[in-house]
């Protein structure tokens, strides 16, 4: 009897464990089969910094995509994303890179535009914002700062 | 002799492209009004102000400017809504960018071109302004063809989008209040606008 309790006991946790790495596998394949079958589009960045494959495509905090990914071409990156159907961009839709947090992870964020006119499969987001370089404009700013006369008006050393 | 003409055939086709040469001519245009010592006494701001109003409408499509920064909402409007916000918007925007004209053109060295990408109908002008501290502004111009004229429809400044901006602010404003206190608060922005620009003479 205490064996046959133990040998369930022991099966039960077989299946839990089981289950969580079927589980695991279906959530990675959905995200592969989203993947194959979004459609794709290309954007140029200035600066690409962070962004690399499956990094996150989002609206209004919605994920809605993935970059398959980045290069480089004319001195700048050239992204190629993947977008789930269904999702329509404008013409003006921007896509501009930013930080979850400070020093998160990178993801590409699409604001809705105005445009009649809409980005077809294959097509490219003209308008893209570059990633902040916050060294530089610090730099700018402390530069700046030293560069201004002192509380007494006296030039900068 | 040969040296002297390779060096003015640079020049040349340093502006050889369309969008970057029309810039560079509203640009000057724009700082020469601001230098004329003609123009800097108080009883002709007004008048100073106009011309700069006129070389800025010239090279800025300001409803395209407004109906991409109100983004996505714009179609939710009706057409009356929509030219009453291209006004005001527009309004706004360019008193405040002549307000910034005017206080900090003194600060000015330099402002140099470093080319156009043309894709079809689209430019976009990278300049870099530089100022008396030394230190170096990054710009860059988005215009599109209308005609003859290249004519801008955003400006990054620091590589951060104006449109962008103002479509970030309006969605905030649009998610916690109304279109109708959205336009309040154009209308209430515009008139302090025109007074601390007129308040500050260059």
């Amino acid at each position: 009897m205490k064996k046959t309790y133990l040998e369930f006991v022991v099966g039960l946790f077989l299946a839990i464990g089981i289950g969580c790495l079927a589980w695991l596998s279906i959530k990675l394949a959905r995200k592969e089969f989203f993947a194959r079958n979004g459609y794709e589009l290309q954007a140029s960045f200035s600066n690409g910094s962070g962004l690399r494959r499956g990094t996150p495509v989002v609206i209004a905090g919605v994920e809605i995509g993935r970059v398959a990914s980045v290069g480089l071409e004319d001195y700048e990156a050239k992204v190629r994303l993947v977008v789930q159907p269904g999702v329509v961009l404008q013409g003006d839709t921007i896509a501009s890179i930013k930080t979850k947090g400070l020093i998160g992870e990178k993801y590409i964020e699409l604001t809705p535009g105005a445009s009649d006119k809409t980005i077809k499969p294959g097509g490219v987001i003209r308008e893209t914002q570059p990633a902040m370089d916050l060294e530089a404009l610090i730099g700018k700013y402390i530069q700046g700062n030293l560069a201004k006369p002192d509380d007494k008006g006296q030039p900068p050393r | 002799m040969s040296l002297a003409l390779v060096a003015v055939g640079a020049s040349l086709c340093a502006c050889a492209d369309e969008p970057t040469a029309q810039i560079r001519t509203t640009t000057d245009t724009i700082l020469a009004l601001l230098a004329d010592p003609a123009l800097k006494i108080e009883a002709r701001n007004s008048e100073r102000r106009q011309l700069i109003r006129m070389e800025l409408d010239r090279r800025i499509d300001w409803a395209t400017v407004a109906r991409s920064s109100l983004g996505h909402h714009w179609a939710k409007r009706t057409r009356a809504e929509q030219t009453e916000f291209v006004s005001l918007f527009s309004r706004l925007l360019e008193e405040t960018f002549i307000d910034k004209f005017e206080t900090q053109h003194s600060e000015l060295a330099k402002v140099e071109y470093l080319g156009a990408k043309i894709i079809d109908e689209y430019a976009s002008v990278k300049a870099q302004v530089t100022t008396k501290d030394q230190i170096v502004h990054p710009v860059e111009y988005r215009l599109q063809k209308s005609g003859k004229d290249w004519r801008v429809y955003d400006v990054l400044l620091e590589g951060v989008s104006l449109v962008k901006n103002y479509r970030d602010q309006f969605d905030e404003i649009l998610a916690k209040s109304s279109y109708g206190k959205l336009v309040a608060d154009l209308r209430a922005k515009i008139p302090q606008a025109v007074t601390l620009a007129a308040s500050n003479p260059p």
